[in-house]
């Protein structure tokens, strides 16, 4: 069995959690044999290549005898992998010895597929003139817009000009672990997840929002397995062509207008039919299988004075830089504010802590700053380090209060007994007041009752 | 030239592989009983289809060695979803042109190919992607070789092999002729890539997807086979 443990930290994650028989249908389907080949670990493609054309299942033995000492660790990765992903399937003989070979289904594709060719899932429509594609450059900016705009109404509904296609149920279902709301006329915070998820780069947002739409697919009607091929099916499209919308099925029809939503691609419409164009976004997906944390460009720059300088002309900025700061003017593509020990305290009752905010300074520093060590100016950091120590001066712990005792001897002796039992955490003996731990109620109540008597 | 790719998304394994065909006709001719050249080449375009399949961003460039000159005929960068068959038209254009400046008519044996020559503008092409920016594949060289040596190129090719071990560009020989080459037995000693003399050319394919397909991050946990010997001498 294998070894690792399925944690659906990426997409093959998720596949490769799939129950074995949708797996199996999965790979009837040749683009998502190659999808799942070139998200394989390196050594794991390897094996693959070794074993393309051999049919029987060759010991596990042979296999051990093509690694080196140093690549024992990664060979077990490997194996664990292909056999979670049921391209490996295993067989033991009497000697309880492991023979592995290829899943038949997908060894035929990727055969057929280096010998003559995949089929392009479908053509692109030829540009005629009632086509007009935008550029890439135009593509781009679409999809960083719709992208944006998807994730500002994702954390402020309020703010968003636009509404979008997602229907209040699914927003919830993403917006779950991101904020939360404590009751119903408080606008809905930002968690701790929330933050975090902020500061990821756009194709781990992209993943974690397309994690939650395929794992909460079965709720609206969709068949996760459906869902995926189709994912990875669009990731083999080429960017900036159109494709006619009639190609897809009706669910495909559904799914693509969500993706619309999120920028993966752009819907038009023409005089007889309309078509959709993948952006980099969606054909990048496949790229961004495996885990990159790659940071987009800083825009942030902090002065000794606390003075902040944000230069973007992205709202989703201004209100990620609205949690922790006081935005003092905004300009076109300027925001100036100002790190106040009020805005942070704000934050911090939040859940964002001052590690967060200072690793977000450090990660998002303007390029002409990010060269200087430190990006964010010491006094800074050690300042906001210091406001927030400053919450946690007060210890607060759930206690019990007992005074009215009938004598100073058993007052002396229920002061002896708590700080036996090391619960005792204040005493007045002049007031004859005592301050024990919540949870050892139980047994001063029985010392006392013991003492009645 | 291919825009530069966003470094963030070049994993380990991401390669650029340099593959220089035999053309020599006269080389072909000679063993096209046992081994002709149509598949040779049916197993190459696998083999190369296979190095783009593993990733999306492998890169592959074909090199024609011909007997009277060398050309690139295949480029895989900037093409999306692409096929090595398409170097087709191109090498028979290649072909042809190569052809057509032979001005003697009877060649003495089988001759030699211009491996020297395909070499340098193999390096040449990894020298301009190594300028190109700061994210670049890590580039190899295969050199699918069946000619015999051409004495004439010994410095030639010693300067090459030199050149690529300073920049770290190993040098895989698979040899599909009669005999060992001593130029590539050197080359792929010197700059620690893998020289084989497949005992079966029926199983190339198998050999270049087992030996060849491994990319340089691979190759510090893969054994590869180890050559029995290396003949230094000149020519």
């Amino acid at each position: 069995m294998p070894q690792v443990k399925i944690v659906a930290k990426n997409f093959m994650d998720m596949v490769a959690s799939l129950p074995a028989l949708k797996l199996d249908k999965l790979f009837q389907n040749a683009f998502i044999c190659e999808a799942i080949l070139r998200s394989l670990p390196p050594l794991a493609k390897k094996y693959v290549l070794h074993l393309l054309y051999i049919d029987v299942a060759v010991p596990g033995k042979s296999l051990d005898d093509w690694v080196l000492t140093d690549g024992l660790s990664k060979h077990k990765v490997a194996i664990d992998r292909l056999i979670q992903l049921r391209v490996f399937t295993e067989t033991f003989d009497r000697k309880k010895e492991v023979s592995y070979r290829l899943n038949p289904t997908f060894q035929l594709n990727i055969q057929k597929h280096i010998k003559h060719g995949g089929i392009l899932p479908r053509q692109p429509l030829s540009s005629s003139g009632s086509l007009r594609l935008p550029s890439l450059e135009e593509l781009d900016a679409y999809a960083a817009n719709q992208w944006e705009c998807f994730l500002l109404h994702l954390i402020s509904s309020s703010e968003a000009e636009k509404s979008t296609n997602f229907s209040s149920s699914m927003m919830k279902i993403f917006q779950r672990g991101l904020l939360s709301q404590r009751d119903e006329k408080e606008p809905p915070r930002l968690t701790e997840g929330g933050f975090q998820f902020l500061l990821m780069d756009t194709n781990a947002q992209l993943w974690y929002i397309i994690r939650e739409y395929i794992t909460n697919s079965e709720e609206h009607g969709l068949d996760s397995a459906d869902l995926i091929s189709f994912l990875l099916e669009l990731s083999f499209h080429a960017t900036g062509e159109a494709y006619s919308l009639n190609t897809l099925n009706d669910i495909q029809q559904t799914i693509i207008r969500d993706l619309a939503d999120l920028g993966l691609v752009k819907l038009q419409k023409g005089m007889r039919e309309s078509w959709f164009i993948p952006t980099k976004l969606a054909t990048n997906l496949s790229i961004s299988l495996s885990d990159t944390s790659s940071r987009k460009q800083g825009f942030v720059v902090i002065e000794t004075n606390f003075r902040m300088y944000a230069y973007s002309t992205s709202k989703l900025h201004s209100e990620i830089l609205r949690l922790f700061s006081r935005v003092e003017y905004q300009l076109p593509n300027l925001i100036v504010g100002a790190i106040t020990r009020e805005s942070l305290y704000k934050a911090f009752q939040n859940g964002i802590t001052a590690e967060q905010i200072i690793s977000f300074l450090q990660q998002n520093a303007h390029p002409r700053v990010a060269q200087r060590i430190p990006s964010v100016p010491e006094n800074v950091t050690d300042q906001i380090r210091l406001w927030e120590s400053d919450l946690n001066r007060v210890e607060t712990t759930p206690a019990h209060f007992f005074d009215e005792f009938p004598s100073r001897d058993v007052f002396e002796a229920a002061c002896d007994f708590a700080r036996e039992c090391g619960c005792l955490l204040w005493e007045n003996s002049k007031k004859m007041w005592l301050v024990t731990k919540f949870e050892s109620f139980p047994q001063m109540k029985e010392f006392l009752r013991r003492h009645k008597q | 030239m291919s825009p530069p790719v966003p470094p963030e998304l070049l994993t380990d394994d991401v390669s650029l592989l340099m593959v220089l065909i035999d053309t020599n006709p006269y080389f072909w001719s000679s063993i096209k009983q046992s081994f002709p050249f149509s598949k040779f080449l049916s197993d190459v375009l696998a083999f190369l289809n296979a190095t783009l399949l593993l990733n999306q961003l492998n890169q592959v460039v074909v090199i024609a060695t011909g007997y009277n000159s060398c050309g690139y005929v295949f480029d895989s960068a900037g093409l999306v979803n692409a096929r090595a068959e398409s170097c087709l038209p191109e090498l028979e254009k290649f072909l042809k042109n190569d052809a057509s400046m032979s001005t003697e008519d009877t060649v003495n044996g089988v001759g030699h190919s211009l491996l020297s020559g395909s070499l340098s503008m193999a390096l040449c092409y990894i020298q301009r992607i190594f300028r190109s920016g700061a994210g670049h594949p890590q580039p190899r060289i295969l050199c699918l070789h069946g000619s015999p040596d051409g004495p004439g190129q010994y410095v030639a090719v010693m300067n090459a092999i030199f050149s690529a071990q300073r920049s770290m560009v190993p040098i895989d020989s698979c040899v599909i002729g009669a005999q060992h080459s001593a130029f590539l037995q050197q080359a792929s000693h010197i700059t620690g890539g893998v020289y084989l003399k497949p005992q079966l050319l029926e199983g190339l394919l198998q050999n270049l997807l087992t030996v060849y397909a491994t990319d340089m991050h691979s190759r510090n946990f893969i054994q590869l086979p180890k050559p029995l010997g290396v003949d230094f001498r000149a020519s």
